[in-house]
C-alpha cells in the first residue's frame, strides 16, 4: 500500500504544487487521479518513485518512508510508463523489456526469457522482439513501455498518462488491456490521466483534484458519476455524466419481455439459428439493433432501444441467438434503479 | 623579439604603408580576387542548386560532390593549376571558384528543399507558376540558409588565397609567404594577423546580414548555429 | 608551361612507391592524430555543455570564429611558440579544427536522447553516471562519428597546408613538384590526399554499423 502523509512540493521558486496530500492508495487496485493540468497530479505520482523529493510530509510504501530506501533500489521496484515510452532508440525492444531485470543481476538469458514472456503477454507479436523502438507504431511503443515496467514484476506500477498521445481507437484498445492485465496480475496501480472518461473506465477509485493536489472527490467510479461532490466537480465531469454513468451498469438490470408474434405494425424475423433477421413493416426490412445483456452496459441497451424502430431493442445470448425484448420504457425504468450494481470493466 | 615587436616591425615598415606592398593595397587584392572568385562561384552554383533543390533530383550527387570538395587539398589544386595554366590570376580563379561553389550548392538545394511544403502547396493552389513559386516563395525563405552557404564559400576562399600566394597571388597571403621564405618573422606574422582579422570580419559582416534576411521568430534559431553543424547533412548521420 | 613535359610520368611514381608510403602515414598521423585528441576534448566538454547550457552559446560561438580561420595563419601565428616545420605547429591549429567541428556535434548527440527517455532510465534505478554510459552516451554515436567523419576529411586535406610551414605530410610533394614544374607529384598528392580521406571515411561508416546498428537499420 501506498500512503501520503502531508505530502507537499513547494518549488524553489515559492510555487506551491502539492500543498499537503493525504491519501492510502490500497494494494492490489487501480486508483486514478484525475484533474485539470497543473493539479499537481504527476508531481504526486513522481513523490512515490522519488522523482520528486516533497518538501513537507513523507510518503510511505508499504509502511516504510521512500526516503529512507537507496533511490536506485526504491526505483527497481516500482514499474513506471509514461507518456511518450521513453524507450531506448539504441536498444531491441527484447533488451528494452530486459532493462530492469538485468540492472537487478539477472544473466541475459534469463532477462530475455523473461522479456518474451512479456512482450506475449502484451500482445505482440513475437518478431517485434528484434526490431528497435522507432520501427514501431505509437501503440506498440507504449505496449512494450508497459512490458518493461512489468519486467521485474514490481508489486507498484505508476502511469503518468500512459495512453494520452495514441489516437482514441488504440487507446481504447490498450485500456482494455491494461484491465484484462490488471484482472490477472492485481498489481497496485497508480494511474495519472486528465480524461475523466478514461478515470472512470480503469479507476477501482478515482481522486479528483483541484489545484495544489486538493483532493476534491474521492469515490469509486459510479458514485462520481451519480453524486459528485460539489459543483466544480460536476463541471469537470462534463453534461453527460448521467449517461456515462449507465456504462458503469450493467444491462442485466432491464427486464427482459418474451418474443412475441408481432410488434404493432411491426415483426421480427429470425434466421434458423434464432438470430434476429430483420424488423419487418408493410413487408420491407429493417436493421436490428440488440444488446447482450450478459456483456452490455446499461448505456448500449438504451442505445439500442433508441435506435429500434419498432421501438423494443433486441436482448441476444452470446452466440447472438434472441433471447427476449426490451421496450422503451422498460430500459427506462430500469434506469431508474437505484440498486443496480457497479461494473467499471465496462461490460 | 617577441610578438609585439614584430608587429611593431610589421606595421612601421614604410614599404608597408604606401606602394604595391602596401597593407591597403593587399587587403584590396586579397577582397576583390576573393569576391570574383565568390561572384563565379555563386553565378554556377546557386541556379543549379535552387533547380536541383526544387525539383528534388539530383540530391545525391550533391552529396557526392561536397564530400569530394571536402576530401581535395587546396594546395594542391592550386599548384597543380597553375603548372598547367600557366602563372597568373586566371589560373588561380579557377580551383577557387571550384572549392567555393560546393557549400554553395548545397545551401541553395537544401534551403529551397526546407521550405515549408504546405507553404508551397498553398502557393500552387492560389495559382503560383513553378517559378513564381521558386522566386516568390522558395527563395525567401531559403535565403538565410543560402547565405550561411555563402558565409562557409566565402572563408574557404580567403583561405585559399591565402595559400594561393604561393604560385603569385597577390592579396595577404604574399607577406606570409614572402616573410616565410626570407624567414622574415614580422612580416609573415603580420600578414597571418591581417589574414585573421579579415576572416573575422567577413565573418561577422554575414552574420548581420544573415540576421536581416531572417525572419524575426526565427532569429535566433539561424544566426548562433555553430560553423560545424550545417556541414552535416541528416543523411551522413 | 609544361614545356612537353607529361602530367603523369609512371616511373617516377614506381620509383619513389617507399618515399610516398612515408609521407602518406606522416600525413595520416598529423592529420588524425588532432581528430582524435578533438574526440577525447570534445565529449567532456559537450557533457559540460549539457549540464550547464549556459557554456554552450559562447564556445559555440569561439569555435565558430575559429574554424573559419585560415590554416596557413594560425599555422604561421603558433610558429614562435612550436617552432618552425614541427608537427605541433600543424597539429594544435587542426586538433582546434576537429574541436570546432565535434563540439556541436557531440552536444546535439547528447541532447538528441529524449526527455522522457532520460527519465524513464532514471525510473527505472540508473543513477546519472550509469545513465550516462548506458543510455546517453550510445544514443549520441551516430552524431560522433557523422562530425568524426567531416572533421577526419577536413583535417586529411587542411594538413596538406602544412607544407608551407614545413611539415604537412604529402603536402609536400605539391611544393616540390610546383618547384620542380614536375605535375607527377603533385597529382600522386591530391589522388593520395583524397584516398587517405576516403579510406577514414570508408573505416568511420563501418565503425557505425558495429557500434550503432539501430541507427542504420531505422533510416532503412
Amino acid at each position: 500500500m501506498i500512503r501520503f502523509e502531508g505530502a507537499a512540493k513547494r518549488h524553489p521558486d515559492g510555487t506551491v504544487a502539492v500543498r499537503g496530500l493525504d491519501l492510502d492508495v490500497p494494494a492490489g487496485r487501480t486508483t486514478v487521479l484525475v484533474g485539470p493540468s497543473g493539479c499537481g497530479k504527476t508531481t504526486i505520482l513522481r513523490m512515490v518513485n522519488r522523482m520528486v523529493v516533497p518538501t513537507g510530509g513523507r510518503v510511505l510504501l508499504d509502511g516504510t518512508d521512500v526516503a529512507e530506501l537507496p533511490a536506485a533500489q526504491l526505483r527497481r521496484g516500482i514499474g513506471y510508463v509514461i507518456q511518450q515510452a521513453g524507450l531506448f532508440p539504441h536498444r531491441r525492444v527484447i533488451d528494452n523489456v530486459a532493462t530492469v531485470p538485468r540492472l537487478l543481476g539477472w544473466d541475459r538469458k534469463r532477462a530475455r526469457a523473461r522479456a518474451a514472456e512479456l512482450l506475449e503477454l502484451v500482445g505482440l507479436p513475437p518478431e517485434t522482439a528484434r526490431r528497435y523502438p522507432a520501427q514501431l507504431s505509437g501503440g506498440q511503443q507504449q505496449r512494450v513501455g508497459v512490458a518493461r515496467a512489468l519486467a521485474a514484476d514490481p508489486p507498484v506500477l505508476l502511469m503518468d498518462e500512459p495512453f494520452s498521445a495514441v489516437d482514441p481507437l488504440v487507446r481504447a484498445g490498450l485500456q482494455e488491456e491494461l484491465l484484462r492485465l490488471q484482472a490477472e496480475l492485481g498489481k497496485t496501480v497508480l494511474f495519472v490521466t486528465h480524461d475523466i472518461e478514461e478515470a472512470v473506465r480503469l479507476g477501482d477509485r478515482v481522486v479528483v483534484l483541484r489545484e495544489h493536489g486538493e483532493i476534491a472527490q474521492l469515490a469509486d467510479p459510479h458514485t462520481l458519476l451519480t453524486a459528485p461532490a460539489d459543483a466544480g466537480v460536476a463541471a469537470f465531469l462534463g453534461r453527460d455524466r448521467g449517461l456515462r454513468g449507465l456504462g458503469l451498469r450493467p444491462a442485466a438490470d432491464v427486464p427482459l419481455a418474451k418474443l412475441e408474434p408481432a410488434y404493432e405494425d411491426w415483426k421480427l424475423t429470425l434466421d434458423q439459428d434464432g438470430r434476429p433477421e430483420h424488423w419487418l413493416r408493410d413487408g420491407r426490412p429493417h436493421p436490428v439493433p440488440v444488446f447482450a445483456p450478459a456483456r452490455d452496459t446499461l448505456r448500449a441497451a438504451l442505445d439500442a432501444a433508441v435506435l429500434a424502430p419498432s421501438g423494443h431493442a433486441v436482448a441476444v445470448d452470446a452466440d447472438g441467438r434472441a433471447i427476449g425484448t426490451a421496450s422503451r420504457a422498460a430500459v427506462v425504468a430500469a434506469l431508474a434503479d437505484e440498486g443496480a450494481q457497479v461494473n467499471h470493466a465496462g461490460r | 623579439m617577441n610578438w609585439l615587436d614584430w608587429l611593431n616591425t610589421f606595421f612601421t615598415d614604410p614599404a608597408h604603408r604606401s606602394g604595391p606592398d602596401s597593407i591597403l593595397n593587399r587587403v584590396l587584392e586579397h577582397l576583390a580576387f576573393s569576391a570574383e572568385a565568390l561572384a563565379l562561384a555563386v553565378l554556377l552554383a546557386v541556379p543549379l542548386g535552387l533547380l536541383i533543390g526544387y525539383t528534388g533530383r539530383g540530391l545525391f550527387l550533391v552529396t557526392a560532390l561536397t564530400g569530394v570538395a571536402r576530401a581535395l587539398p587546396t594546395l594542391g589544386l592550386v599548384t597543380l593549376a597553375v603548372l598547367l595554366a600557366g602563372v597568373g590570376d586566371t589560373a588561380v580563379l579557377l580551383p577557387l571558384t571550384a572549392l567555393a561553389a560546393p557549400p554553395l550548392l548545397v545551401a541553395a538545394a537544401e534551403g529551397v528543399r526546407g521550405t515549408d511544403p504546405d507553404v508551397r502547396d498553398a502557393a500552387r493552389g492560389i495559382g503560383l507558376t513553378h517559378p513564381q513559386t521558386l522566386f516568390q516563395v522558395c527563395v525567401p525563405s531559403a535565403l538565410p540558409t543560402l547565405l550561411a552557404g555563402a558565409r562557409t564559400a566565402a572563408v574557404q576562399v580567403i583561405a585559399t588565397a591565402t595559400v594561393a600566394a604561393y604560385v603569385g597571388l597577390g592579396g595577404l597571403g604574399r607577406y606570409v609567404i614572402d616573410g616565410l621564405a626570407t624567414r622574415d618573422f614580422p612580416t609573415t606574422v603580420g600578414g597571418a594577423l591581417l589574414v585573421v582579422l579579415l576572416a573575422v570580419a567577413v565573418q561577422l559582416l554575414f552574420a548581420l546580414l544573415i540576421r536581416s534576411a531572417s525572419p524575426r521568430a526565427a532569429r535566433t534559431v539561424h544566426t548562433d548555429e555553430p560553423a560545424g553543424s550545417p556541414a552535416l547533412s541528416k543523411d551522413s548521420i | 608551361m609544361l614545356d612537353g613535359e607529361p602530367l603523369v610520368r609512371w616511373h617516377w611514381l614506381g620509383d619513389h612507391l617507399g618515399y610516398l608510403a612515408g609521407l602518406t602515414g606522416d600525413h595520416a598521423v598529423i592529420a588524425l592524430v588532432p581528430v582524435l585528441i578533438g574526440l577525447l576534448l570534445a565529449v567532456p566538454l559537450g557533457l559540460a555543455c549539457t549540464r550547464f547550457p549556459r557554456l554552450y552559446q559562447p564556445l559555440a560561438a569561439v569555435f565558430n570564429v575559429v574554424y573559419a580561420l585560415p590554416s596557413l595563419a594560425v599555422f604561421v601565428v603558433l610558429i614562435p611558440y612550436t617552432g618552425l616545420a614541427t608537427r605541433e605547429t600543424v597539429m594544435v591549429p587542426l586538433t582546434c579544427y576537429a574541436l570546432a567541428v565535434l563540439l556541436p556535434t557531440t552536444v546535439d548527440g547528447l541532447r538528441a536522447v529524449p526527455e522522457p527517455v532520460r527519465q524513464a532510465a532514471t525510473a527505472m534505478g540508473y543513477g546519472p553516471w550509469h545513465r550516462l554510459a548506458a543510455v546517453e552516451l550510445p544514443a549520441a554515436v551516430p552524431y560522433l562519428i557523422a562530425g568524426l567523419r567531416v572533421a577526419a576529411v577536413s583535417s586529411i586535406s587542411l594538413a596538406a597546408v602544412g607544407a608551407l610551414v614545413g611539415r604537412g605530410g604529402l603536402g609536400y610533394l605539391f611544393v616540390d613538384g610546383f618547384q620542380r614544374t614536375f605535375p607527377t607529384p603533385i597529382l600522386a598528392g591530391i589522388v593520395l590526399v583524397a584516398l587517405l580521406a576516403l579510406v577514414c571515411d570508408l573505416l568511420l561508416v563501418a565503425a557505425r554499423r558495429l557500434l550503432a546498428p539501430w541507427a542504420a537499420e531505422v533510416a532503412r
